[in-house]
C-alpha cells in the first residue's frame, strides 16, 4: 500500500491530549541526541513515538511529523516504507512475529508458523477477523541460540519455542485487551493502490 | 569448556549486567589507565593485538582508528554497529544483555582513542526493550559515575553517549546504510569513497569509526593487559585475543561460546557444544553467517580465523557458525538463505535486487519439485554474475552461499530437479 497525496505544510496532531504528551516528551530526548541542526535525523525515532501511541502509522500522523522535523512528505513515507517494524496498516492488538531465517527454519519454525496458521485461522500478513492477532513471518532476530524463536508485539523474545509454549503464549494474549490501534480512513487521505 | 575467558568470565555469575558486580570483577579498571595514556598509545597497543573487526569483515581495529586520527577535520565520531542481524548471529545480543559495562568501558576508550566527544550506538528496533533497555541503565549509571559527560574522572576529557535505534532493515548492519539511517533516512548503502573514517565519508560527513559490539567490549582487555599478551591468546598470526562464536543448529548445546581466535570449528564443535545432537551426524557447517561460503562436515577440521577462511573461500565473518546434521537437504537450505536475502536488497542496484530475487525463484522452484538439471547451473550462473558489481557486500554475500552449496552439494540439488 502507497499513501498518496500527502500535502507538505502544517499538519494537524493526530493524539489525544495524553498521547501528545508522551510522544512530545519522547520526541524531546529523541532530537537532544543529535546536533543542533540535525534534528531531522530523529525522524526513525518519531515514526518509533507515532506507533508507540497509535499501533500504527496513519497518514495524518506521518504529515505530522515531517512538519514537526522539517522533512518532506516523500522522504517521510521513504522511510516508512523501507522499514520493516513500520506499520502501514493497522494490525492485531498483538502481533505475531515467526522468525524464518536458517537456524530457526533448521529447528523447525515452519512447524511453528504452521501451528500459528491452524490456531489462529490466518496466514502470514493477515489479522483475525475480531482484530486480536496478526501474524507475520520475520527475519532472523539475532535468537539463533533458542531456535525457533519469536517475537511478540514488536520487542519481547519468545525462545526454544515449542508446541505447548506456542499454545500457552496465544492463549495467555488472547485474553489480554492488547495494544489499540488508531481506527483506518479516520481523517486520512490514504488511497490503496 | 577450556581456554582463557575475557568478554565471558562473568556471565554465569547472578546479576552479571549490573555495575557492581562489574567493577567487583575488576571492571573500569582500564578506563583510567587509558585516560592515563596518550590517546596515540592505546591505538598502537590495539594495532599490536591484532584485534579484527568481529562485525564481519574482519578489518584490523587499531589501523581503522589510526586512519580516523590521521583525518584533520572535526568533529569526530564513533558510532557502534549494534545492528545484529546477519541469521545464525546472536553474540553482541547477549554481551549488551550480560555484561553491558564492559562494552561501555571499551567504548568510552575507544572514543578517548579516537578523540571522539559525540558516540551513538545504532541498535537494531527489536532489541528496544530488552538488549538496549539494559545498555540504556548501563549508560545512565555510567553517567552517574561520572564515566560518562564533562570531565571523565577529572581527565579534562568530555563524552556524550546515546542509544538509537533503527527500524527493521538487515540492510542497516552495512555500516554506511546504518549511517544514513542514523541520519534519519532509509539505509541505502553510499558510494565509496570516501570511507566512514574519512572526511566526507561518515556520520554527517565527519570522519567515523565505526565499531562492532564485541570488538569494543575487548578493549578494556587490551589496555590491562597489553597489545601483545592480548595477540597472544589468538591461535593463527593476526588474530588477536578470543572470538564469541555464536553456534546454533543441530548441536546438544547450542549457545555463545567464547574461544581462542582461530579454534578449529571440530573442536568448536565437541568441546563446547557437545557435539551434534543424539542421533545427527555432521553433514554441513556455516562457518560466518547466511553470508559465508558453506563447509563439508570434511572441512570441520579447518581454523575460524578470518585469514584461514578467506584463503578457502570462504569467511569469519559475524562468528555465526551453524551445524547442519543429515536431516537437511542443503537446496532446501539455500532456498531458505535466498528469500532472506532477496527481502533483504535494498534494491538500489540492479544486480542485486533483480539477481537475488530471481535466485530466490529459482530455488523455489527447485525445491517445489518443479526445476530442471539446468536450474540448477542458472543459479550458478547468476550467482557468479552478481559478484563485484554493486554498491556493498550484500550480493557478493548472497552469491557466496549459492555458490558454494551448489558445488560442495550438487547431489541435494539433482536429488530434487528432474533430467
Amino acid at each position: 500500500m502507497i499513501p498518496l497525496a500527502t500535502k507538505a505544510g502544517p499538519a494537524p496532531s493526530p493524539f489525544s491530549p495524553e498521547q501528545q504528551k508522551r510522544f512530545d516528551a519522547g520526541l524531546e530526548k529523541a532530537v537532544a541526541k543529535y546536533p543542533r541542526e540535525r534534528r531531522k535525523a530523529a525522524l526513525i525515532a518519531a515514526l518509533h513515538l507515532v506507533q508507540d501511541e497509535l499501533g500504527w502509522l496513519p497518514e495524518p500522523a506521518m504529515a505530522y511529523v515531517g512538519d514537526l522535523l522539517e522533512v518532506p512528505p516523500v522522504r517521510v513515507r521513504e522511510v516508512a516504507t523501507f522499514y520493516t517494524m513500520y506499520r502501514l496498516r493497522p494490525v492485531g492488538r498483538h502481533h505475531i512475529g515467526v522468525c524464518n531465517s536458517i537456524s530457526c527454519w533448521a529447528m523447525g519454525s515452519t512447524s511453528v508458523l504452521r501451528r500459528c496458521e491452524e490456531k489462529l485461522g490466518i496466514r502470514p500478513g493477515e489479522t483475525t477477523r475480531d482484530g486480536q492477532f496478526s501474524l507475520e513471518e520475520v527475519a532472523c532476530l539475532a535468537a539463533c541460540g533458542g531456535a525457533p524463536a519469536l517475537l511478540v508485539n514488536n520487542f519481547t523474545y519468545l525462545e526454544k519455542v515449542t508446541a505447548e509454549s506456542l499454545d500457552q503464549l496465544l492463549a495467555d494474549l488472547g485474553s489480554q485487551p492488547g495494544k489499540q490501534m488508531a481506527p483506518a480512513g479516520a481523517g486520512s487521505t490514504e488511497t490503496e493502490r | 569448556m577450556s581456554g582463557p575467558r575475557i568478554l565471558t568470565a562473568a556471565w554465569d555469575e547472578p546479576e552479571s549486567w549490573s555495575l557492581a558486580r562489574y567493577r567487583a570483577s575488576g571492571g573500569y579498571k582500564s578506563l583510567p589507565k587509558a585516560l592515563g595514556m596518550q590517546p596515540q598509545q592505546i591505538v598502537d597497543e590495539v594495532v599490536k593485538a591484532n584485534l579484527r573487526g568481529r562485525g564481519g569483515a574482519g578489518f584490523p581495529t587499531g589501523m581503522k582508528w589510526n586512519f580516523v586520527r590521521k583525518e584533520t577535520s572535526f568533529p569526530k565520531y564513533l558510532v557502534v554497529n549494534a545492528d545484529e542481524g546477519e541469521p545464525g548471529t546472536f553474540k553482541d545480543r547477549e554481551i549488551l544483555l550480560r555484561s553491558p559495562h564492559m562494552f561501555l568501558e571499551g567504548l568510552i576508550i575507544g572514543c578517548y582513542a579516537v578523540e571522539c566527544h559525540l558516540t551513538y550506538v545504532y541498535c537494531r528496533g527489536e532489541f528496544r526493550q530488552s538488549a538496549m533497555q539494559r545498555l540504556q541503565s548501563a549508560v545512565d549509571e555510567a553517567y552517574a559515575e561520572g564515566f560518562l559527560g564533562k570531565n571523565i574522572l577529572g581527565s579534562g576529557f568530555d563524552l556524550e553517549a546515546h542509544c538509537v535505534f533503527g527500524a527493521g532493515a538487515y540492510i542497516c548492519g552495512e555500516e554506511t546504510a546504518m549511517l544514513e539511517s542514523l541520519e534519519g533516512r532509509k539505509g541505502y548503502p553510499r558510494l565509496k569513497p570516501p570511507f566512514p573514517a574519512n572526511a566526507g565519508g561518515g556520520l554527517f560527513k565527519q570522519p567515523t569509526a565505526v565499531n562492532n559490539v564485541e570488538t569494543l567490549a575487548n578493549i578494556p582487555a587490551i589496555v590491562e593487559m597489553g597489545g601483545e599478551a592480548f595477540d597472544k591468546i589468538g591461535l593463527v598470526p593476526k588474530n588477536g585475543g578470543t572470538r564469541l562464536y555464536a553456534v546454533s543448529g543441530h548441536v546438544k548445546k547450542p549457545g555463545v561460546y567464547e574461544a581462542p581466535m582461530g579454534i578449529s570449528f571440530r573442536k568448536l564443535l565437541d568441546d563446547y557444544c557437545g557435539g551434534m545432537r543424539a542421533g545427527s551426524t555432521l553433514k554441513a557447517i556455516i562457518p560466518g553467517g547466511a553470508s559465508s561460503a558453506i563447509l563439508t562436515a570434511e572441512e570441520a577440521d579447518w581454523a575460524s580465523d578470518f585469514d584461514t577462511l578467506k584463503a578457502k573461500k570462504t569467511m569469519a565473518g559475524s562468528g555465526a557458525v551453524v551445524y547442519f546434521d543429515q536431516s537437511v537437504n542443503m537446496a532446501q537450505a539455500l532456498a531458505n538463505i535466498m528469500r532472506f536475502f532477496a527481502h533483504e536488497s535494498c534494491g538500489q542496484c540492479t544486480p542485486c535486487r533483480e539477481g537475488t530475487a530471481w535466485l530466490s525463484r529459482l530455488l523455489d522452484k527447485i525445491v517445489a519439485g518443479k526445476g530442471e538439471k539446468q536450474d540448477v547451473d542458472n543459479v550458478h550462473q547468476i550467482a557468479r554474475q552478481m559478484e563485484m558489481k554493486t554498491i556493498c557486500a550484500l550480493a557478493d554475500g548472497a552469491a557466496m552461499p549459492a555458490k558454494s552449496y551448489i558445488d560442495k552439494f550438487r547431489a541435494d540439488f539433482d536429488a530434487l530437479v528432474r533430467g
